[in-house]
């Protein structure tokens, strides 16, 4: 089985980015893989050590620096990783639009079996690059799947809805985006890191000038801080949410 | 001339309250500039009758109907939706925020070749919709974003509309059938079946939570959670640590991987208040924090506070909510 995921890198949550004229100072903010992407390689690599002779190959459309975060996802079992270079930020069109190109580009005319993405990444949360890029691959997708059963005729899967799970049923070649608690990622091994440094990384600069379909602006900080009013007694608390006109 | 295309999103023959919420609020704005003019798409079968009840203002309705069309498929969905867009001319298309959306949205925008936008709606002096902003990097910011197409898709969170009360003034529903001999055709990904949870309200469309995390110290502390919801007529939530542990489902996780919830009402019951959690719950909830330290962050956040152990506190909430209600 060819098995593609996208993976894309966010600041680490902890971090904490400055704002300066609208736009974010990301310059000493620590990077790390965009934790939905790790359930979407974990569960490609599981199905690479399930069916034998299987390939997992990575993509990420990221500035070049990003080489080092992807020796990780090469220790997590990826076989190869292809990257993309970008100077400038992109938008999801835009992003989507360059991983069809190297996705088809390195697998030279034909698709792969499945594609895995994450179902949002942690910074701008759009979730909108999977099904666009299904759309371009021209593949069937299933966004924010829970559960997965694969076999060799085809695939089921399941995703959460709002009160309620949904169930699938798909033909290859398809493009999943996964939720979180899909599966346990594994933590990288010392020999797995020595491993990760023999494997192939391929990047590509991006040839093409399609322009953004939407522009961010204007980005601010906003606190959330308030000053809290501290109650000491239970009664007191139903009298003042009353009074806002909580209770039923 | 803008003329604005709202998706009724239905499921098992209910349109979901988010969708009407944004017909009603656009036909707000309708009603205030004479060259807004707002229609809308509903695919699948539904109670046309008790839907029109709650809708506001006028406008003309399009439904395919067609009882193949019941259960979502994201290709057949997409080819009535886009056909429809582009007969009527539409300049913009609205959907509620949800799982379905957020997956047709984008496969729509690129047929369409139309910018899709997301978060709450910006409008320019003319009345008509043009960018959105929204909350990014785990709601430490809020960024605004603007289309560079003329046609445009958004997805709304309707909490953040306006609300307002129009009387319902012509809604008028027109059947259409599908696009040419294709809709009889299977279009994997097949949904076969859905499975509802029984009785229990979506945790993002909750008016009031009552959310544990680590200090409530395992599965059993959450007894004391559901019997406050109860009272409240509220869902429960937890927060990541919690979920790890296995004490409660995932499908109650709140936070950057979880759920974004924008309740009126949310207790944080040991609950520190770690950046993840509060990315899930929109900045105009009102946050009552009980936790046993005095200086956990979420007390910088929360409007009310009790300090104390969720154990002792929780039993005489309960027990004075109780005397409350009964006096009621």
């Amino acid at each position: 089985m060819d098995i593609a995921v996208c993976l894309c890198f966010v600041p680490d949550t902890a971090s904490v980015i400055g704002f300066s004229d609208q736009t974010s100072e990301l310059l000493r903010v620590n990077e790390v893989i965009n934790p939905y992407d790790e359930y979407a390689l974990e569960e490609a690599v599981r199905l690479k050590e399930r069916f034998e002779g299987s390939r997992v190959t990575v993509f990420t459309v990221s500035p070049v620096s990003a080489k080092d975060m992807l020796r990780k996802a090469l220790a997590m079992g990826a076989d190869r990783a292809v990257l993309v270079t970008r100077t400038m930020v992109l938008d999801p069109y835009q992003t989507a639009i360059a991983l069809n190109h190297s996705i088809s580009d390195f697998y030279a005319g034909t698709l792969p079996d499945l594609v895995f993405c994450g179902k949002q990444s942690t910074d701008f949360q759009h979730g909108q690059v999977p099904p666009m890029l299904a759309e371009l691959l021209g593949m069937g997708a299933v966004t924010g799947i829970c559960a997965l059963h694969v076999s060799t005729e085809g695939l089921e899967v399941e995703r959460e809805i709002e009160s309620g799970v949904e169930f699938f049923e798909l033909h290859y070649p398809a493009l999943l985006s996964v939720e979180k608690g899909l599966n346990t990622p594994r933590k990288t091994s010392i020999k797995s890191v020595m491993e990760a440094r023999k494997k192939t990384i391929d990047f590509f600069s991006l040839s093409f000038h399609e322009p953004p379909s939407v522009v961010m602006t204007g980005i601010k900080p906003c606190s959330r801080k308030k000053r809290c009013r501290f109650i000491s007694d239970e009664k007191e608390l139903i009298k003042v949410l009353r009074k806002e006109l909580f209770l039923p | 001339m803008e003329k604005y295309l709202v998706y009724l999103e239905q499921r098992d023959g209910v349109v979901k309250k988010s969708s009407i919420e944004i017909w009603n609020a656009l036909q707000g704005v309708a009603a205030l500039h004479q060259d807004v003019v707002v229609s809308g798409i509903l695919v699948g079968a539904a109670d046309l009758h008790q839907l029109s009840k709650k809708m506001y203002g006028q406008g003309l309705i399009y439904h395919a109907s067609d009882q193949k069309l019941g259960l979502y498929n994201s290709e057949h969905y997409a080819r009535i939706v886009a056909e429809l867009f582009q007969r009527g001319v539409c300049s913009a298309l609205f959907f509620a925020d949800s799982i379905l959306s957020r997956e047709l949205a984008p496969k729509l925008s690129l047929r369409l070749k139309a910018s899709l936008l997301s978060g709450t709606l910006l409008f320019d002096e003319s009345g008509a919709a043009c960018g959105t902003e929204r909350a990014v990097y785990s709601a430490s910011a809020l960024a605004s974003f603007y289309p560079q197409h003329p046609l445009r898709i958004y997805t709304i969170d309707s909490c953040a509309l306006p609300k307002n009360a129009l009387p319902t003034d012509h809604i008028e529903f027109k059947a259409i059938e599908p696009y040419g001999a294709d809709h009889r055709e299977d279009f994997f990904p097949l949904l076969r079946r859905i499975v509802m949870r029984e009785g229990v309200q979506d945790l993002t469309e909750a008016a009031i939570i009552v959310a544990g995390g680590r200090g409530i110290g395992g599965a059993e502390g959450f007894v004391l959670l559901d019997q406050l919801a109860f009272l409240l007529e509220g869902v429960v939530g937890a927060t990541r640590p919690v979920v790890d542990e296995g004490w409660r489902p995932h499908s109650e996780q709140i936070g950057q991987t979880g759920k974004t919830v924008a309740p009126i009402l949310y207790f944080a019951c040991g609950i520190s208040g770690s950046v993840q959690h509060l990315a899930g719950i929109a900045s105009d909830s009102t946050l009552v924090a009980i936790n046993s330290d005095r200086h956990a962050p979420i007390f910088e956040i929360a409007e009310y506070g009790i300090v104390g152990d969720v154990h002792l506190v929780l039993p005489k909430l309960i027990a004075a909510l109780h005397d409350f209600l009964k006096k009621k």
